[in-house]
This record gives structure tokens, C-alpha cells and sequence, in this order.
């Protein structure tokens, strides 16, 4: 039986610690709650029920708009004069761009909430870490509603079985388009989603041969996106997106050699069969523990981990919960080991602050410079994690990104590394409209004043620079008029708060006191002792 | 309205976020001093106080994702070739002829002209045995320089901090990417990390798109910066850092310590200087006139390190590889013709290099998949000019499992960078001896 933490060992430090790790952190009294009501029920709290309830999506991502119409635009293009069809493809493409870039924008936006919200951020920290395993760009799979639909998948799937999972994103549009397992058939097998099927999602380099991945593609030919088609109605490419499809056709019926064995497989099988490998099991639970600890699982903790998956028969939540529960979770060795993502520490930081988010475009061009561009991880192996977050770079852009939200942005003439006219584009502050594709020879009417692009650009950036800017936190509500008066109390409060009862040494407590007199200390004063806490590498480990 | 002395705080919290202020406690208070301390001195101060301001420098070149070598450098005329790759295949009066069996890729006129000044060095048919054929592993065994069944946790230019830069400043090595590059991991952490224009108050260029109308008025719209469409699910590479034997903590607050300095230094450093000739607007071509400023600025480091990504063309590669080659192209050219102007081409070397090339046949989609050994470019005013190691043979008898065959280990590429450019022993960084390669002198 896998190890658990007994109730006697329960304290407020772990509470605090599983509230940051789980999830994204919180405030000072959810950490109380769950201190008090032992670990096992701490975990189900966090884990919320297994079904997922309903799921509003984002407003404008579901519904069809210049992605879909782009192929129909496109032959319309070809009816233009050669001279106006580059000026014309320009413009189509702007536009198309835009618009996806404000669906992305949006989704991402709509994540972040579900994040900062109590009740969700377990699932939501699930799903950050499945997005990251199962890493899928934009970059490349331009079309929004696939991506969100990805996403929602590992929402849906996410508590559930792992071969369901894995089985879900063998067929999961965005990532068929992503690793060309759409181009896959007979006879003209693509290996890309074969090998990182066992490279990176299921079983590990070493754990599989060069023929099991050129077998397994042509079991997987056939898997395919494409647009369903009701009986006797044409295909709608119009105004839907593509979706699985498996395509008879180009299945490769032949025989197979795959781990060993041999057989007319198709993607099932291939599934079946990575996953009964002895190697699946170590994988993916080492990539859970390194990713909710910071650190790897050696020796008898690996064994046990993964002897706990095979026993739960890959049941996703449970074993969430008995990571969770395990005494290694909170080894104190390792207590300074995991480095927050960009992501964490962003929504993180703002719910112990008791502000809102940055607006969605502001908070996913921030997260984008520090290394984290959801929906758009750096490849196919997903961000590397841990230290890997952090380098001189990015380190000083977090120092200077937390003052921007501890103290806002009002009165800020630039947003320092920020491009306002693309922060107004993916806001739908400023419009690019898709080029008018008329006959040539219908009389276009000239708006009576032409705008520069120039202009353009400015007006949007004013916009963006007022409409986005982030407002000083509410630091004020954080403390009580009392802790006001005594410097020393509002370090205590503000440590516990920030830090979650990181034991302060006494001589950077006497350091943080220097300076302040004897008044009450104003709200300035609270964001400057707020920002030398969360401005120090102690803020970015939990 | 209260926006004048909400600025004045915003740049109090600045001082305090990047430079550290009066509140920092993460930094012993004598250390705060000096550095506040060197922070107030003049500009150029700094950085005049460091040797190896004229020391050799080499600049690396990562094509990440698996650069296809066979239409890099073409085996002009080649039967074999030609046969293999009935779509994508080079025909001979396209390539820019080296001599009379090779040529360049036609995109690569800009190297094409550095081989005529005798600015480049092509090294062909590189690799290592039992090439591996994932890319995180290959990247990762370029990156460390370990044989292909050993592992290592710190990285061929680390260690050359290691043995040769104790001591230096950790802007020793400059890397122009997303993240720290595998092979900067090091027992000592060292190298930083710098993006573009990030505190110097400039903007951003956004990707532009790059159009090609085909005769039929269909396109390819794709991203000029090559992590588009093209770029298939290989962007950027980075691998995982080395901490040595800190905690993250530790490494934290080393990390903050560096950037102190190394931003505000590689900030003034790039201020001072001016790109002699104009750039493309690409983000390889900026991060190029990045590199020469700093160069020109004076900088100590000894290393630069650049990545362009999206070479792995599994489908469709015609024209997505030739887009990623003349950006490439053009931007070591217009590097190399600053550094001349600049009267530095003479100390400083750039190597390319890709975790694999591509198979010899072609696939089913217009593309190639992941092969072996691959050619790579040596330039600048002190590289030997010509063509080293010999063209593969096509043959079938020779290939590796449908893949081009090493001539030239890679690591006898970094040996000979090591001792003929940066003038330091290879031995104790490579763990052992490889056969230098006459590219330099």
C-alpha cells in the first residue's frame, strides 16, 4: 500500500504548501480551512467531484468566423486582377490573423479565471499540467476552436482514466493537425504522432525501437480530420470546424510487429499496447510527482508511485489525491525545490492580493514574456519546468511585472517589452476588417477620409495603454487598522499572507522594520513592504 | 490627475524590482552597496574594467528541429539524389555552385558571397555514431557532447566556462532565445539570458507575414520568422538548465544577482553601439544586429548563442525551407558585413549546427523525415574557407539505415573551435581528444 500522511502530522505550513502546489494558492483563510480538516479531506476539497459540471465557454470562440470562411475567400481571391491579389491576400490574412488572435486571446482569458476561482483551481492546475504534456501550438494549429476544444478535453478527461485520455488525444483534431497524424495513410505513413506518443506522452526514450514507431504510424493511417457530412447535404466547411474522422480507406490493414507482438493493429491497439508496457506507468507518474513537487522520484518512492497507478488501473483523480496524501509531498528537503511557473505565480500573486487578473490580453503577453505563451508551448516536449523558468531574463521581467500589479499601471506611458497596438488587436480594441473581395468591377465608394495606419496604431495603443492599464491593488482591505499601526504585526500578516509562514530569519525582519516610524503606515507604504516580500526568489519557490 | 507622482513611484519600484533597492533582503547588505555602487559609476566603466574585451568570440547557431543537410549543401547532379527526392530535389542550375559537385541551396545567396570573400568553411557529412533520431535526445547529445549511450548534466559550453572563465562575469555568454540552451549548463552557473530590446525602451516587431501568391492566386501564408506553420512541432529548443549542486532557491538568488548586473550591463553595452549596415526585420536578423551592438559595445562575452527554429519539415518543405535558409542566409550575411565594418570579423567565428539532418528519400507528404549526419557552416574572417570532411556517399550500401553517414564527428567541429578560435585545450571539456579539422588559419 502506497504511504499516506497520518492527521497528527497535519499542519498549517502543509496546508499552505498543498494549497500553492494542487492548486494556485490562495488566501490566508482558505489555508486555515483546509489546516483544519486533515489531509485526506483537505485533498477532496481541493479535487472538487469527479464530474465536471457545466462549462460556459468563452462567448465568441464557438462560433464560426474568418478561419473557417478563409478557403472560400481565398477562391474568391483568385477571380482578382494579378495585380490586386497580393495587396488583397495581405489584407485576407491580417485580418484572419487578427481575429484568431483575439479568439486565442480570449480563451486564454476565460482559463485564467477558471484558475483564480477556488472551486476550480485544481481541475484548472490538471489541465495546465495535461496542456503541457500534451503540448499542442497555435503556432501551428491556427484555428481556435480546436485548441479550445483540446482544452476541454482535458477538463472533461482529465479525473477520469489515463488510456481514456491518451485514446481522446489520439483523436483529438488540434493535435492530428499538430503532429501530422491527418496526412497519415496507407502507404504513406507519417511517424511524427507515433514517436511522440511513446517519446513523450506514454513510455520515455529507450522504451520502445525505431520499428515499433514506423508499425505503429501505419496502424494509426486513417486517423484523420476532416468535416462530418449529414446524408444528402454537402460538407459545411463554411461554418464548422474539421473533426476526427477515421477514414476507412486509408486504413493500412496489413500486419504489424508492435512491442513484440503481431497483428493487424490500428490506433486502439497501439494504445492498448504502449500503455501495457512496463514503462507506462513510471512515465507518467514520475511526470506527475516532478510536476506538483519540483523534484524526481528516485528509487522505492518511484516504485510505489507507480505500483499505486497500476492498482488504480490509471484512474487520474484518486491517484492525485495519493500524491498528494504522501509523506514525500511535503519533504522538507524539498520544500524550496519547485519553482512556480509564470502562470502559478500570476494568478497566484493576484489572489493573495485580492485583485482581479490583468486583462486577458495584458495577463497572456505577460505570461508569454515570462516564458509561458499558453496555448502556444515552445514544442511538441511542452515547457521543461522548474529552473527552467528562470534566468536573468525572466527573472527581471517577473520583478517588474509584479510591480505592475501590486502597484498598476495608471499614469504609465509604456508598458515596458509590451507592443500596445497588438495588446488593442487581440482585445478587440482595434478592429482589421477583412478586405472587401468584390467584383473589380463593381465602383467601390471611398470613405471620404483615409486614415493613416500610423494613426491607427496610435489611437489603438492609447486605448489599450487606458483601457487595459491595471488599477493598484487593494492592499488596504488586506489589513486591519490595528496591523496599520504596528509594523512589526503587518510584516507577520503580510508573511503569512505572501509567504505562507516562510520562517523569516530576525535579521531581515529588522531590515523590512527599518524605516518605517511609528504612524499608521499608508497604503504606499503597505505596497512597498508587499513588493520586497514577493520581489525575492523566496516568493518564486513553493 | 495623480499621474506625475504615480510615475516618480514607478520608477522607485523599478530601481527596486531590477536593480534592487534599500529593501532587497536577499542580498547581504555589503554586496547591495557595491553593486549600487557600480550601478552610480559611468557608463563604459564597467565593462572597460573586464579583460577579454578583445578576446576571440564565437557565435552558435542553433537550426532547431533537423535541418534538411541534403538541400543545404546539394550533391549537385547526383544521381542518387536526384532520384530520392523526385519533388524536392535541387536541380542543378538552381544551386549556388562551391565547385563542381556542390553547391548551395539558391536561398543561401548570402553565404554563397561570404564563400567567395573567404568567410566560410563548409564541414560536411557531420554527426556522431548511432545517431539518435528525437530530437530532445540528439539535441541533447550536441548540447552536452557526450556519446550517444552517456548522459551528462552539464553542457559542452559550460564547461568550457568551467575550465576557462572562473571567475568571469556571467555575462561570459549571451543567449538570444527563450530560454538558457542545454549546452550553457555548467557546474558554476554562468551565461545569461538577453531578449532583444527588453529595457531599452524599444518595440517589439511584431511577425510579419510573408505572401506568396502562386500563379493560381492560391498562397502560403506562413510566418517569416519560421516557427509558423512550417516550423511543424519543433520551435525552440532550450533543454533542461544545470543548477550544479544548488537548491532552486540557491539558484534563484544567484540567477538575481546576475541579472542585476548583466542587464543593466548588456543594456549600455548595446546602446553604445550602432549597426553599421541595415538588417533583416526577421527575429533571427534582429537578434543578429543585437549580437554585432554588443560586439561593437565592448561586451566581455565570449559566447553568443542564437536559435531559429522550425526545421522540421516533415510535409510540404519546398517552400518553407527555402524561407528559413534565405532568412538564415541573409541574416549572417548582413552579421558578417557589420562585424567587417565594424573591423571584428577577424575575432570572431559562427557555427551553425541542427541535432540531425534529414533523410536521403523524400516522403509521401512533400517533406523529409528525421535522418542522420548533416554539413554545417563555419564563417568569419579567420575560418580556412572551403569545403572540409568529404560529401557523403549516396550510395545504398552506405547509408545508415536510409540516412547520410558521419565523416566528421561534431565534436571534433567544437575541438577545433575550441583550440584554433578560443584558444583553450579541448580535452578537459570534451572529456577527451578528436582529430582537429583544418578550418581555421
Amino acid at each position: 500500500m502506497i504511504a499516506t500522511l497520518p492527521s497528527s502530522a497535519w499542519d498549517r505550513a502543509k496546508a499552505g504548501q498543498l494549497l500553492q502546489r494542487a492548486a494556485f494558492g490562495g488566501t490566508p483563510e482558505e489555508i486555515d480551512q483546509l489546516a483544519g480538516m486533515g489531509p485526506a479531506s483537505a485533498a477532496d476539497l481541493l479535487l472538487g467531484p469527479k464530474a465536471l459540471g457545466e462549462v460556459t465557454p468563452p462567448p465568441n470562440v464557438l462560433k464560426p468566423g474568418l478561419t473557417e470562411q478563409q478557403r472560400f475567400l481565398r477562391k474568391k481571391l483568385r477571380l482578382l486582377p494579378p495585380k490586386d491579389r497580393e495587396s488583397k491576400a495581405r489584407e485576407l490574412y491580417r485580418a484572419v490573423r487578427a481575429e484568431q488572435d483575439r479568439r486565442l486571446t480570449e480563451i486564454r482569458g476565460w482559463w485564467l479565471d477558471r484558475m483564480a476561482h477556488p472551486a476550480m483551481a485544481a481541475r484548472e492546475k490538471l489541465v495546465l499540467f495535461l496542456h503541457g504534456h500534451f503540448a499542442t501550438s497555435a503556432e501551428k494549429v491556427r484555428n481556435p476552436i480546436m485548441l479550445f476544444r483540446q482544452n476541454q478535453l482535458f477538463r472533461e478527461k482529465g479525473y477520469g482514466r489515463w488510456h481514456e485520455l491518451v485514446l481522446g488525444v489520439a483523436k483529438d483534431p488540434a493535435m492530428l493537425l499538430y503532429l501530422d497524424g491527418s496526412k497519415n495513410r496507407a502507404g504513406a505513413p507519417n511517424e511524427n504522432f507515433a514517436r511522440e506518443l511513446f517519446e513523450l506522452f506514454t513510455l520515455g526514450v529507450g522504451n520502445y525501437t525505431e520499428q515499433d514507431i514506423q508499425e505503429s504510424a501505419r496502424a494509426f493511417a486513417g486517423w484523420t480530420v476532416g468535416w462530418p457530412r449529414k446524408p444528402g447535404e454537402p460538407e459545411d466547411q463554411e461554418n464548422t470546424p474539421p473533426v476526427f474522422i477515421d477514414r476507412k480507406n486509408w486504413h493500412d490493414t496489413k500486419t504489424k510487429k508492435i512491442f513484440g507482438q503481431r497483428g493487424s493493429f490500428d490506433g486502439e491497439d497501439v494504445v492498448r499496447l504502449a500503455l501495457s508496457q512496463k514503462a507506462a506507468p513510471i512515465w507518467i507518474t514520475r511526470k506527475l510527482w516532478r510536476f506538483y513537487t519540483g523534484w524526481v522520484p528516485e528509487g522505492g518512492l518511484q516504485a510505489e508511485l507507480a505500483e499505486e497507478w497500476s492498482r488504480l488501473d490509471g484512474e487520474i483523480r484518486p491517484f492525485l489525491k495519493a500524491m498528494w496524501t504522501h509523506p514525500s509531498f511535503y519533504d522538507p528537503q524539498h520544500a524550496e525545490d519547485r519553482v512556480k511557473s509564470p502562470t502559478e505565480w500570476l494568478v497566484g500573486l493576484c489572489r493573495q492580493l485580492g485583485g482581479p487578473l490583468p486583462a486577458p490580453a495584458l495577463a497572456s503577453n505577460m505570461l508569454a514574456e515570462l516564458g509561458q505563451k499558453l496555448l502556444e508551448p515552445p514544442n511538441v516536449k511542452g515547457w521543461d519546468g522548474g529552473i527552467t523558468w528562470i534566468n536573468t531574463s525572466t527573472l527581471a521581467k517577473r520583478y517588474e511585472y509584479t510591480s505592475w500589479i501590486v502597484a498598476g499601471t495608471r499614469g504609465m506611458q509604456k508598458l515596458a517589452g509590451m507592443d500596445l497596438n497588438r495588446l488593442a488587436i487581440e482585445s478587440g480594441l482595434r478592429e482589421i476588417p477583412p478586405p472587401l473581395l468584390m467584383d473589380p468591377n463593381t465602383p467601390v465608394t471611398k470613405p471620404a477620409m483615409e486614415v493613416s495606419e500610423k494613426d491607427l496604431r496610435l489611437e489603438a495603443a492609447r486605448k489599450a495603454r487606458t483601457l487595459l492599464a491595471i488599477s493598484p491593488a487593494p492592499v488596504g482591505q488586506l489589513v486591519d487598522p490595528g496591523e496599520r499601526r504596528d509594523p512589526s504585526k503587518l510584516i507577520s500578516v503580510l508573511t503569512d499572507r505572501f509567504l505562507c509562514g516562510y520562517p523569516m530569519p530576525e535579521e531581515k525582519r529588522k531590515k523590512l522594520m527599518e524605516g518605517y516610524g511609528t504612524g499608521p503606515m499608508t497604503d504606499a507604504s503597505i505596497r512597498k513592504l508587499i513588493l520586497a516580500l514577493v520581489q525575492s526568489p523566496v516568493y518564486q519557490v513553493t | 490627475m495623480e499621474s506625475s507622482p504615480d510615475l516618480k513611484t514607478r520608477r522607485e519600484f523599478l530601481r527596486t524590482g531590477l536593480l534592487g533597492g534599500s529593501l532587497c533582503w536577499t542580498l547581504p547588505a555589503f554586496l547591495n552597496r557595491t553593486m549600487q555602487s557600480l550601478h552610480a559609476e559611468a557608463d563604459g566603466a564597467l565593462v572597460q574594467g573586464i579583460t577579454g574585451k578583445d578576446g576571440n568570440i564565437l557565435v552558435v547557431l542553433q537550426l532547431a528541429g533537423g535541418n534538411d543537410g541534403l538541400n543545404t549543401v546539394i550533391p549537385v547532379g547526383h544521381d542518387e539524389y536526384l532520384k530520392a527526392r523526385p519533388k524536392i530535389a535541387i536541380r542543378d542550375k538552381s544551386a549556388l555552385l562551391l565547385d563542381a559537385k556542390t553547391g548551395l541551396h539558391p536561398a543561401l545567396a548570402g553565404l554563397s558571397a561570404a564563400y567567395q570573400d573567404g568567410h566560410l568553411a563548409v564541414v560536411q557529412a557531420v554527426g556522431y555514431p548511432n545517431p539518435n533520431r528525437s530530437h530532445f535526445r540528439s539535441t541533447e547529445i550536441w548540447a552536452t557532447a557526450t556519446d550517444e549511450n552517456q548522459s551528462s548534466s552539464t553542457g559542452w559550453i559550460g564547461r568550457y566556462f568551467d575550465n576557462a572563465c572562473q571567475g568571469c562575469d556571467a555575462a561570459v555568454g549571451i543567449a538570444l532565445a527563450g530560454q538558457t540552451p542545454q549546452a550553457f549548463a555548467a557546474a558554476t552557473p554562468k551565461g545569461v539570458l538577453y531578449q532583444g530590446n527588453w529595457g531599452g525602451g524599444g518595440k517589439k516587431k511584431h511577425r510579419e507575414a510573408s505572401l506568396q501568391i502562386e500563379a493560381d492566386g492560391s498562397m502560403m501564408m506562413e510566418d517569416e520568422d519560421g516557427d509558423g506553420p512550417a516550423g511543424g512541432s519543433i520551435g525552440d529548443i532550450g533543454g533542461p538548465s544545470s543548477q550544479g549542486k544548488m537548491s532552486s532557491l540557491d539558484f534563484l538568488e544567484r540567477t538575481e544577482m546576475d541579472a542585476r548586473v548583466s542587464q543593466q550591463e548588456i543594456a549600455q553595452a548595446s546602446a553604445r553601439a550602432k549597426n553599421a549596415v541595415p538588417y533583416p526585420g526577421s527575429r533571427l536578423g534582429q537578434n543578429f544586429a543585437a549580437v554585432a551592438r554588443l560586439i561593437a559595445g565592448g561586451m566581455p562575452t565570449r559566447i553568443y548563442y542564437l536559435s531559429q527554429g522550425g526545421y522540421d519539415t516533415h510535409v510540404d518543405q519546398v517552400g518553407a525551407h527555402e524561407r528559413l535558409l534565405r532568412e538564415m542566409g541573409d541574416a549572417v550575411a548582413a552579421f558578417l558585413a557589420d562585424l567587417k565594418a565594424q573591423g571584428n570579423l577577424g575575432r570572431v567565428s559562427l557555427m551553425t549546427f541542427s541535432e540531425f539532418g534529414r533523410r536521403l528519400k523524400e516522403n509521401a507528404s512533400g517533406g523529409t523525415d528525421h535522418g542522420a549526419a548533416a554539413p554545417l557552416f563555419l564563417a568569419g574572417g579567420a575560418v580556412h574557407a572551403g569545403l572540409h570532411g568529404k560529401m557523403p556517399s549516396l550510395e545504398k550500401k552506405d547509408l545508415n539505415d536510409g540516412d547520410v553517414q558521419f565523416n566528421v564527428d561534431f565534436r571534433s567541429v567544437y575541438a577545433t573551435v575550441l583550440e584554433k578560435h578560443l584558444g583553450v585545450k579541448s580535452a578537459p571539456i570534451l572529456g577527451r581528444s578528436f582529430p582537429l579539422l583544418g578550418a581555421y588559419g
